[in-house]
């Protein structure tokens, strides 16, 4: 009986099931499948109703360039997703386990729909540890931070996560910015137990290197406190490199004042730690600026290291051009145009004034120191600090370096397959290959084929001289 | 002869000397001489100061031969004389080789010339001397692969005639791809490969799931493509 209007009663437009679905009208859900229960298929068709529901809201959501406009929004878009079909089941469909399946891979499928999905969760934490939790309970932290690893789980692109969680990291611990280190730790615990010890290990380096760089300071000060004097503060993080994300060595002349104070840290360092290398990353530091305006009228500004360089110059000069500055500072174009903008062109912020007033940093601009500068804050932050969504030429370069990246895991896997095997045929490589990295990242057949000929050049492999159709391994 | 390589960097191979034997007994007087004879002719096209036969004896022999020293029975001849070096014939190998032919004169060795093309013909020598094919054009020490231009004028010389429609339909592809601009060894023995097991031109039979080169993938992308 149900059999027959089963479908009638699905389809209805204005109170059909999804309309329950949309509507959360739990009761009427419940009912439904209650009674579909009865019946061979009944089940299977609200299912199928629902998954493709989800899948063309998930879609939807997924390709909206509005939406894709705040990643943070957007994530938390998809969290209020994930938990309102959640309720749905438990409420209405007696947390039926196909259900639940059913709502994981609908997820999964979407999700991935899109190539910023890993970058824009890691946005979202970023978000979260950098503000979002402040003041939140540690139960609460928990649950939120448990329902990000369940979006993690969905991606099927784990390594690129893993490169922007490391990036949006470092910047949250080099500032200082990071609300609470237990609920950053808890995290990585959290990605610790789904994806083993090495997806996390430099993560943890990264906390190794901020607490021994404390130590570090505190043997400095105390071995040269007296000597400072009223020269420069200085606070220095050492970063392993591996265990941070690659920085390109960039160029930058630090003011003098600065040089002194940085030479004499070198020295101490290297004292004690004979055999390294110390090479000062300063397209990522901060400086602290006690700067007094034309009537008197002072301020700290927070800026970071470039700026700094650029803002000192005007102790000497009331104007620089552009070019003068470049030639000085020797920062490069795109971050000088960047900087320059920063402290010339945004409101509340402009220490500098630029003639001609444009919105754009060109070669032929003049600076000049902004003695008329107002703030009703004495501290003034003016750095770029925070974690921003890429823009697409960076993101394209992110995207190339991870393919990058994936040709060695590739080839590992290769190796590590045939290795065990001896002989094996194409497709069964491609299988193989492709479960052992599932849990990083997805690869591409014809990657794999790719590196498979290079290792038939470099003789780690051959094709089997009887059937072509065989690999075989060169111990 | 197959297309030289611009720059020679490694000088020729050492040539091995000839050791003669005392007290040669009268049954081996007749192979001696047929030796001596060899050995003449051999000394006819070689540079006195190496000791072997360099390119301009090559050339000097391919015009008595009567072929262009392009032609693919020299290549042949140089893969039954088992030639290391593309250019290049020391005594050693030439002595191996006319003696395995069974010649002794210039006359000789011209009629065993079509001899020669029946015989590498043969299924069982044909893989073998398309392989050396590609291996004389590694003239570099530690080279893998080849260009591309010389890739194709090898094609067309050594498959061209069997197989006219893959290899120019081949060589057109190779010329405007951009993927690869050397070829490796892997990829040239799977081209004749290609040619003895897929249909042509239709190209049916090719999965491109299967252990084919990725460079052969492409092309049969681009066939389709060319023909939809």
């Amino acid at each position: 009986m149900i059999e027959s209007h089963m479908h009638r009663l699905v389809q209805m437009e204005n109170s059909g099931l999804i309309n329950m679905i949309v509507d959360e009208k739990y009761e009427d859900l419940g009912r439904m499948y209650y009674l579909f229960r009865r019946v061979s298929n009944g089940l299977v068709l609200i299912r199928d109703v629902m998954t493709s529901y989800i899948r063309d809201t998930g879609k939807q959501l997924l390709t909206d360039p509005e939406r894709l406009k705040d990643p943070v929004d957007f994530v938390q878009h998809l969290l209020d997703l994930k938990d309102k079909y959640d309720k749905i089941i438990t409420s209405a469909f007696r947390n039926d386990k196909t259900f639940q399946n059913a709502l994981n891979s609908s997820f999964e499928y979407f999700i991935n729909l899109n190539s910023r999905s890993p970058e824009f969760i890691s946005l979202f934490v970023d978000d979260k540890l950098r503000k979002g939790l402040r003041g939140v309970t540690e139960e609460d932290v928990e649950l939120l931070l448990d329902k990000v690893m369940m979006l993690f789980r969905y991606l099927q692109e784990k390594d690129v996560f893993e490169k922007y969680y490391k990036q949006h990291l470092a910047k949250r611990l080099l500032s200082g910015k990071s609300v609470s280190d237990d609920a950053e730790r808890s995290l990585i615990v959290k990605l610790k137990t789904e994806c083993g010890y090495q997806f996390t290990s430099k993560l943890e380096g990264m906390f190794t290197d901020m607490k021994t760089s404390q130590d570090t300071m505190q043997g400095f000060h105390a071995s040269h406190g007296s000597d400072i004097g009223d020269g420069p503060m200085l606070s220095v993080q050492v970063l392993t490199t591996g265990s941070w994300p690659t920085q390109p060595i960039t160029t930058c002349k630090l003011p003098a004042e600065i040089l002194g104070i940085c030479e004499k840290f070198r020295n101490y360092y290297l004292g004690t730690h004979t055999g390294r290398r110390l090479s000062w990353q300063t397209n990522m530091g901060t400086a602290d600026l006690k700067a007094t305006f034309g009537k008197g009228q002072k301020h700290e500004l927070n800026v970071s290291t470039y700026q700094m360089c650029v803002l000192m110059l005007f102790n000497d000069a009331d104007r620089l051009s552009y070019k003068e500055i470049e030639q000085v500072t020797e920062i490069p174009t795109f971050d000088l145009k960047r900087c320059l903008q920063s402290l010339a062109c945004v409101k509340g912020k402009n220490v500098l004034r630029k003639e001609p007033m444009s919105k754009d940093i060109v070669d032929t601009d003049t600076f000049l120191f902004n003695d008329k500068y107002t703030s009703k804050f004495f501290k003034v932050k003016i750095g770029t600090v925070a974690a921003q969504r890429e823009s697409e030429p960076e993101n394209q370069e992110t995207r190339q370096r991870v393919e990058e990246d994936r040709k060695p895991q590739i080839e590992a896997a290769i190796v590590r397959i045939m290795k065990a095997r001896r002989v094996l045929d194409h497709n069964n490589i491609v299988a193989e290959v492709t479960k052992q990295l599932q849990s990083r990242f997805l690869p591409n057949p014809v990657v794999i084929k790719k590196r498979i000929e290079s290792l038939i050049e470099r003789e780690f492999l051959e094709r089997d001289k009887g059937d072509r159709k065989l690999y075989r391994y060169l111990a | 002869m197959p297309p030289r390589a611009s720059k020679r960097k490694s000088a020729p191979p050492n040539s091995s000397s000839v050791t003669s034997s005392d007290g040669r007994s009268v049954s081996s007087k007749a192979k001696i001489k047929g030796l001596e004879k060899i050995d003449r002719l051999f000394n006819t096209y070689a540079n006195s100061s190496f000791g072997m036969i360099d390119p301009e004896g090559i050339e000097a022999l391919c015009s008595d031969l009567g072929v262009d020293y392009t032609d693919v029975r020299i290549l042949m001849l140089a893969w039954k004389l088992k030639a290391e070096k593309q250019g290049y014939f020391t005594q050693d190998e030439w002595q191996t080789g006319l003696k395995a032919l069974g010649v002794d004169s210039l006359s000789k060795l011209k009629k065993a010339l079509s001899d020669l093309e029946k015989e590498v013909e043969k299924p069982s020598n044909y893989e073998d001397f398309y392989t050396y094919a590609f291996r004389y054009c590694l003239t570099e020490e530690k080279q893998k692969s080849v260009d591309i231009e010389s890739i194709c004028e090898l094609l067309n010389l050594v498959l061209g005639v069997q197989f006219r429609p893959q290899i120019d339909s081949l060589i057109e592809y190779l010329k405007v791809q951009n993927d690869y601009k050397v070829i490796n060894s892997d990829q040239w023995i799977n081209f004749l490969r290609f040619c003895k097991e897929i249909s042509f031109p239709d190209l049916e039979n090719y999965d491109a799931i299967q252990a084919w080169p990725l460079i052969l993938d492409n092309y049969v992308e681009w066939m389709r493509e060319k023909h939809s």
